[in-house]
C-alpha cells in the first residue's frame, strides 16, 4: 500500500517536472522568408526573382517551400506557394504576406495578419494571396510556429 | 513515504522557478497575431474573413473584367449573423470595405451617415451661410449598381471534453438592377477546443 502512495507521488512529480519543461518556451523565433521581386527580361516578359531564407533550423527541419510562381490577374499581383511537411506528424504553422511596391515600399506596412495553416503528415499544400492593389511588385511569405 | 513528499516538493519549488519567467506580464501584442484564445469568435477570424474575400472578390475573372474599365458602385448590406454568439459584424464588413476600397477597384455607398449628410446639405441650402453656387443640391448622389450581402453562421458540437466550432461566412455580390449574384464566396474556420485533465 505504502509502496503504490509513494509510486503515484513520484509518478507526479515527474509529470510536474515534464509539464514545466515543456512550458518554458514562452518566443515564437522568426521562421522561413520567401521573397519573390517582379523582373522583366530583355524581351519585355514578365520574371519572378526568387529568394528562401531560414532563419529557424527546426523550421527548416520541418517544412519546405517546394515551389514560389506569381502571375497578374488583372492588373494585379497574385501569388501561390506550395509547401511541403518535411515531418510525419501533423504540424501547425503560421503564414502571412507583405507586400512591396516597385521601390521597395510595403503596402499597407503592418496591415496584414497572420494565417493558420496546418499540415498533416508528408503533406503538401499551397498558399495564395493577392496583392492588396496594383502597385505591388514584391512579395515577401513568411512562415513561423504558431506563437505561444 | 516522507522522502516522497520532500522530492515533490522540490520539484514543485523548481517548476516555480522555472515558470517565473512566464508570470503575468502587460505588454503590447501583436495586432495580426494568430493565436486562437478560445472558440469564440476572434480578432484573427475577422482577419482570415476579411483578407479571403477581398483577395476572391479581386481575383474573380469576370470582374476582374468588370473593374478594369470603370469602379462599380457598390452598397454594403448588413450581415445576416446567424451564429448565438453577439459579434460586432459591421467591424467585419467595414474591413472588407476598407481593403476593396484600397485596391482601388470598387467605390462604396455608406448609407450609416445619411442622417449627418441630410443635415448637412440643410444647412447648406437653408442656413444663408453659404454661398447658392457651391452649395451642394440635393438629388446628385449616384446610385449603388451592386449590393454586398453576407451570411455569417456556425456548428458547435460538444462531446465530453471536446468543443468544436465551425465558422461559416458567405459573401455575395448582387447586380441590382437585373437581381443576378455575380460574385459569391465563402471561408470556413474551424475551431476546436480539448479541456486539459488538470485544465481549467
Amino acid at each position: 500500500m505504502k509502496q503504490s502512495r509513494k509510486l503515484v507521488l513520484y509518478g507526479m512529480a515527474a509529470a510536474m517536472l515534464l509539464a514545466t519543461t515543456g512550458l518554458a518556451g514562452c518566443s515564437t523565433t522568426a521562421g522561413v522568408e520567401a521573397t519573390g521581386k517582379t523582373s522583366w527580361n530583355e524581351e519585355g516578359a514578365r520574371g519572378l526573382d526568387k529568394k528562401i531564407i531560414f532563419n529557424n533550423s527546426s523550421l527548416a527541419g520541418d517544412i519546405e517551400i517546394v515551389d514560389v510562381k506569381s502571375a497578374l490577374v488583372g492588373d494585379v499581383m497574385r501569388v501561390q506557394a506550395a509547401l511541403r511537411s518535411k515531418d510525419k506528424d501533423t504540424l501547425p504553422f503560421q503564414y502571412r504576406f507583405d507586400w512591396y511596391d516597385a521601390g521597395g515600399f510595403e503596402i499597407n506596412s503592418g496591415a496584414g495578419s497572420w494565417k493558420p495553416l496546418i499540415l498533416t503528415g508528408r503533406e503538401t499544400k499551397t498558399i495564395q494571396a493577392v496583392a492588396p492593389d496594383p502597385r505591388a511588385k514584391e512579395f515577401k511569405l513568411k512562415i513561423r510556429e504558431p506563437d505561444k | 513515504m516522507k522522502n516522497g513528499i520532500k522530492t515533490l516538493l522540490a520539484v514543485a519549488a523548481i517548476g516555480t522557478l522555472a515558470l517565473s519567467g512566464c508570470a503575468s506580464t502587460m505588454q503590447y501584442g501583436d495586432a495580426g497575431s494568430a493565436k486562437p484564445i478560445s472558440t469564440e469568435f476572434g480578432s484573427s477570424d475577422l482577419q482570415q474573413i476579411a483578407e479571403s474575400m477581398v483577395d476572391s472578390m479581386i481575383s474573380f475573372p469576370p470582374l476582374v473584367e468588370l473593374t478594369s474599365s470603370k469602379r462599380p458602385v457598390v452598397s454594403v448590406d448588413k450581415v445576416k449573423n446567424k451564429t448565438m454568439q453577439h459579434i460586432d459584424t459591421e467591424s467585419v464588413t467595414d474591413s472588407i470595405r476598407a481593403k476593396l476600397l484600397r485596391s482601388g477597384k470598387f467605390r462604396f455607398i455608406d448609407r450609416t451617415t445619411d442622417a449627418q449628410t441630410i443635415e448637412e446639405l440643410k444647412t447648406q441650402q437653408d442656413s444663408g451661410l453659404v454661398d447658392k453656387k457651391s452649395a451642394v443640391q440635393f438629388g446628385q448622389q449616384l446610385g449603388a449598381e451592386f449590393l454586398l450581402t453576407s451570411n455569417f453562421s456556425e456548428i458547435v458540437q460538444k462531446a465530453g471534453s471536446t468543443t468544436d466550432v465551425y465558422y461559416k461566412f458567405t459573401m455575395s455580390l448582387k447586380n441590382l438592377k437585373t437581381g443576378i449574384l455575380e460574385w459569391s464566396d465563402e471561408k470556413e474556420i474551424r475551431k476546436v477546443f480539448k479541456r486539459g485533465t488538470f485544465g481549467g
